[in-house]
């Protein structure tokens, strides 16, 4: 052992391992390949410096290599040796030469050094050295924190989140993601008057370095004076619990001012909850917390009216009529404390209503405590839950069961025929409070409100959603197998009654979680496929089903005004192919109305487009928001009342159509079941230089618009996402099998070369 | 069977008792009734029309609102007179009250319900309707009724003004009074209502209107004598 380990080369090995295991698993979190690569390759170079330091020390290291290479007795050794390092060397090779899976990697500068001073709407402001103005009056700070919450749950709750954790509703449209205010590695490390200077220039003002222009973060100063601008800083502290880094000033510290009114979230009370929490929640706390963190949207009274419920769809709930969608008792009656407790900590998927596990347990049963107080429904008798159907596990049968009841019930009626939210009665709904309200979109079952879950589905149709048009199910599902029962004895076919005997609302629930998957599958790059031949233009091909399709999530436009809060395209399923002629893409999107502009009545026509850039550059890239003056983008559109075209873009709003001859866009659409699908092909090359020429290299920018026009969207309200990035898949090729083998014959080549040289040297020596 | 026949002999007869022998003869303690019309102030507006955009083979192609509905004479149908204040025990109904979906509409628009009575609700369209209470004082529910479901029951035990509604067919509303007091009526096509064995004495009479509002009037009732009141509703 002494021996093994007083070898050079043994000790250098394992250097490179322990190293290597630190900076893979040591850190935390996991530093990106790139990085340990880098590291790694200054350690072997270390390594080998030390080793060679004095020829001793060389010939000591050398010394086993050269002995497996020469030595008779190590030859077993060195034939495993010989025949493994050519297969690493290959399988490398082949992961090299096989198509990519991932975009390419962009680095950037987040946090980038900020201007000595910047233009504030025609003034100028001293950034270095520079502290928040409002910070000096301690008697008016508590009311500055307030009012910047109000302007920030107005303005940044859709992409920062109510928590600040950059989880906002809108937040997975965006790529780099919203900033998590309350990570300490973003403002708590900053001068507020360099937030200022984010917040107020946003990514358009972003400096040189953090190219490619991908922010999304709005230049706030078009909207929000600098009063406002400093009043959501103090509220990003103070709701954060950080503090701002202070400038060092000559003359000793700065004003001490503690960091506004709010408490830390989750931090208010350390320790264990006491397991009797369930029952007794404290109601002075549960106030305390709801001030703090519900007001802002449910009101300071629970109407429903806080500052920011006017932006908000669905709307906040208003607890006074203590009615709730999410419960586990029957209709007609309050939910249990479980259920509130549940739904603050799950949150309401396809809400702004988010998950707040980072509120203390103790502090969700206060608030649960305090819900209760604010209508008089929850005095009396405890509720008590609903009984639940025996389990049905999925299969075919059940789920065929399922769709009979969907379609026997009428289901249909607001959730459409194949679940897309398209019924016939779908336009009209509302609330109890008489807001209008949408159906769920049984194909998205991640933005169902009360989960996605066969359980939660099961549970939501048997106690139905209170407050809103969707009613109980529980009984008719009963009622449905007596009827069966009569069609089975009428008919005197048995057999239908033994299918349904055990027939329940997990039938159903089985039918309408195969109507989509649980989670979205978001894409996070796309692929244009290189075929052969014709590319068909009837978007109901059987071509296209054949074709690798790329979800892109779409959010609203929040960015400009006017903006759009509630849009109605939440993603878009792109698939792309193209040819040596043609380039085509395949859109497919919900939409439940096809709309007829009537702008009297404020609908417009429905539409859809590609953003493309018109040049491309080897870093930068447009603004992703149709591009800007000095980068325009090429969009390829298409319009209910136009059909395919393509224009150029400088900037929201600021679009030129191309007309005649200039448009070599064709297209066609198809419409069924709430669903548009539409097929845009252009030729590859175009001769026109406002164009984007095609494909330019294996990986260029593209993102999505989309309008829903009997919802009131056109111009700037509507549905956007940010830049993908799409490889041109190259047609199909046999290079990842014709390169390995060769890279592996080379390997070998070379050892036999090592082994003789070796093999001469250790001769010579003798 | 046999118990089922027996439980509704014995029903009927509870009835019957109920009806016939404890019922207090309010007439025989001396009241009075109480007679008039509810007429619109005013020009009335043109009845509303609604078109129709789903089940139009059950539902017909056009609706006319029922909300507001005044007769040639401007008297107004579906308003609810009752006197208020007034202590009683409710009436019993001679048969259980049902409210009807009937072509997509409720029948009757407005039911007179007596506090605790069931209600039978009756699907006659074979459509999905649902049952959609905007109650407060009573448990709100929201029960959907397929076309196999014929009967659904329900129970209304506190005295209130109940909107009901049919999600599916958004123009479908109707209303549930319940009553805790024998001394209320609905307006006919004329706008006449009658109410009968009101104790003697002075009492307000109130009428309310879903789209009017409610007005308020003295009167005087005597004992074993007719007493007339007109009442005026208009937009404000």
């Amino acid at each position: 052992m002494k021996r093994l380990l007083g070898s050079r080369f043994l000790q250098a090995i394992l250097v490179l391992v322990v190293t290597f295991v630190i900076f893979r698993f040591g850190i935390q979190p996991p530093a990106p390949w790139s990085v340990v690569t880098l590291y790694m390759a200054i350690v072997l170079l270390s390594v080998l410096v030390w080793v060679s330091a004095d020829s001793d020390s060389w010939r000591a290291f050398l010394a086993p290599i050269r002995a497996t290479l020469v030595e008779e007795r190590r030859r077993p050794l060195l034939y495993a040796l010989l025949g493994l390092l050519p297969l690493g060397v290959g399988y490398y090779a082949y992961l090299q030469a096989a198509p990519r899976t991932e975009a390419p990697v962009e680095l950037r500068v987040i946090h980038p050094a900020p201007p000595s001073s910047i233009t504030f709407r025609g003034k100028t402001l001293d950034i270095q050295g520079l502290e928040n103005p409002l910070r000096k009056d301690a008697a008016t700070l508590e009311q500055h924190v307030r009012e910047g919450g109000t302007i920030y749950v107005r303005n940044c709750v859709y992409c920062h989140g109510d928590n600040l954790d950059g989880q906002g509703h809108f937040a997975h449209g965006f790529s780099p993601p919203p900033a998590n205010l309350a990570d300490p590695g973003t403002i708590a490390m900053l001068q507020e008057s360099y937030v200022f200077w984010r917040i107020a220039k946003g990514g358009p003002g972003l400096p040189k370095e953090s190219t490619p222009w991908n922010s999304a973060m709005p230049a706030w100063e078009d909207r929000l004076s600098e009063e406002e601008i400093w009043k959501v800083v103090l509220y990003l502290y103070a709701a954060t619990g950080q503090e701002p880094r202070r400038w060092e000033h000559a003359g000793g510290p700065g004003p001490a001012v503690a960091s506004g009114g709010g408490r830390p979230p989750g931090r208010t009370l350390p320790g264990p909850a006491a397991a009797e929490a369930q029952q007794a929640g404290d109601v002075a706390l549960g106030r305390r917390v709801y001030e703090r963190k519900c007001a802002y949207c449910h009101g300071l009274e629970g109407k429903g009216d806080g500052p920011a419920a006017e932006l908000l769809h669905p709307k906040p709930r208003d607890f006074t009529r203590g009615l709730y969608k999410i419960r586990s008792t029957p209709s007609g009656q309050v939910p249990t404390d479980r259920d509130l407790f549940e739904v603050i900590t799950r949150g309401m998927p396809g809400t702004s209503m988010p998950a707040w596990p980072m509120l203390h347990e103790r502090e969700r049963w206060a608030l649960v405590a305090y819900m209760k107080t604010l209508s008089d429904r929850f005095q009396g008798e405890p509720p008590k839950p609903v009984a639940f159907p025996k389990q049905i596990p999925v299969s075919e049968a059940s789920i065929a069961r399922g769709k009979e009841m969907y379609e026997a019930i009428e289901c249909n009626k607001c959730h459409g025929d194949a679940g897309r939210a398209d019924g016939p009665s779908a336009p009209e709904l509302e609330d109890d409070w008489g807001h209008p309200i949408k159906p769920a979109n049984l194909t998205q079952p991640w933005t169902f409100r009360g989960g996605p879950r066969r359980e939660d589905i099961v549970r939501r149709l048997a106690t139905g959603l209170m407050g809103t048009p969707m009613p109980t199910f529980g009984e008719t599902v009963q009622d449905y197998k007596e009827y069966k029962k009569g069609e089975s004895e009428e008919k005197q076919d048995p057999k239908v009654w033994a299918e349904w005997k055990d027939a329940n609302l997990w039938d159903l629930a089985n039918y309408v979680r195969s109507l989509g998957p649980e989670r979205p599958n978001w894409a996070t790059f796309l692929v244009v496929r290189g075929v052969e031949g014709e590319i068909p233009l009837d978007p109901t091909a059987e071509f296209w089903e054949r074709q690798p399709a790329a979800n892109i999530p779409l959010v609203g436009q929040v960015i400009q005004d006017p903006r759009e809060f509630a849009p109605t395209v939440a993603q878009v399923s792109v698939r792309a192919v193209y040819t040596s002629e043609e380039v085509a893409f395949h859109l497919a999107w919900d939409d439940p109305t096809p709309s007829k502009p009537d702008p009297a009545k404020k609908v417009f026509a429905d539409a859809v487009a590609i953003q493309l850039p018109v040049k491309l550059e080897p870093t930068e890239r447009p603004y992703f928001l149709m591009g800007d003056g000095a980068r325009p983008v090429y969009l390829l559109t298409w319009r209910s009342d136009g059909g395919v075209g393509e224009a150029n873009v400088t900037g929201l709003g600021k679009l030129t159509p191309q007309r005649g001859e200039a448009v070599q866009a064709r297209g066609q659409v198809a419409y069924a079941d709430g669903r548009y699908r539409l097929v845009i092909k252009r030729p590859l090359e175009t001769g026109d230089a406002n164009d984007f020429a095609f494909p330019a290299r294996e990986f260029f920018p593209v993102a999505f618009f989309a309008w829903d026009g009997s919802s009131g969207e056109q111009g700037s309200k509507g549905s956007i996402s940010s830049w993908y990035y799409i490889r041109v898949e190259a047609p199909p090729s046999r290079r990842q099998f014709v390169i390995p083998p060769l890279v592996v014959l080379l390997a070998v080549v070379a050892e036999v070369l090592a082994v003789r040289w070796a093999r001469r040297q250790g001769a010579g020596s003798r | 069977m046999r118990t089922r026949a027996l439980i509704a002999v014995s029903l009927i007869g509870l009835l019957a008792l109920l009806l016939f022998g404890l019922e207090p003869r309010a007439g025989a303690q001396g009241g009075g009734t109480v007679v008039g019309e509810v007429k619109y102030q005013g020009t009335p507006p043109a009845p509303g029309m609604l078109k129709v955009t789903k089940d139009t083979e059950v539902c017909g192609k056009e609706k006319t609102s029922s909300e507001l509905v005044v007769g040639p004479d401007k008297g107004i149908q579906w308003a609810v007179v009752s006197v208020t204040g007034a202590k009683g025990s409710p009436p019993k109904p001679a048969k259980k009250p049902a409210l009807d979906q009937k072509g997509c509409e409720f029948h009757p628009h407005v039911l007179l319900v007596p506090a605790g009575a069931e209600v039978d609700i009756l699907n006659s369209d074979g459509v999905l309707h649902n049952i959609h209470t905007f109650s407060t004082a009573n448990a709100p529910f929201n029960k959907s009724q397929p076309k196999f479901k014929k009967v659904i029951e329900a129970k209304f035990d506190k005295p209130e003004i109940v909107k009901v509604k049919c999600d599916v067919h958004g123009w479908m509303g109707g209303w549930v009074v319940v009553m805790d007091h024998p001394w209320h009526a609905v307006t006919d096509a004329k706008g006449a209502f009658k109410l009968e064995n009101v104790p003697a004495g002075k009492h307000k009479v109130e009428v309310w209107h879903e789209t009017l509002g409610k007005v308020a009037k003295e009167v005087e009732v005597k004992a074993g004598a007719e007493t007339r009141v007109a009442f005026e509703l208009g937009k404000k």
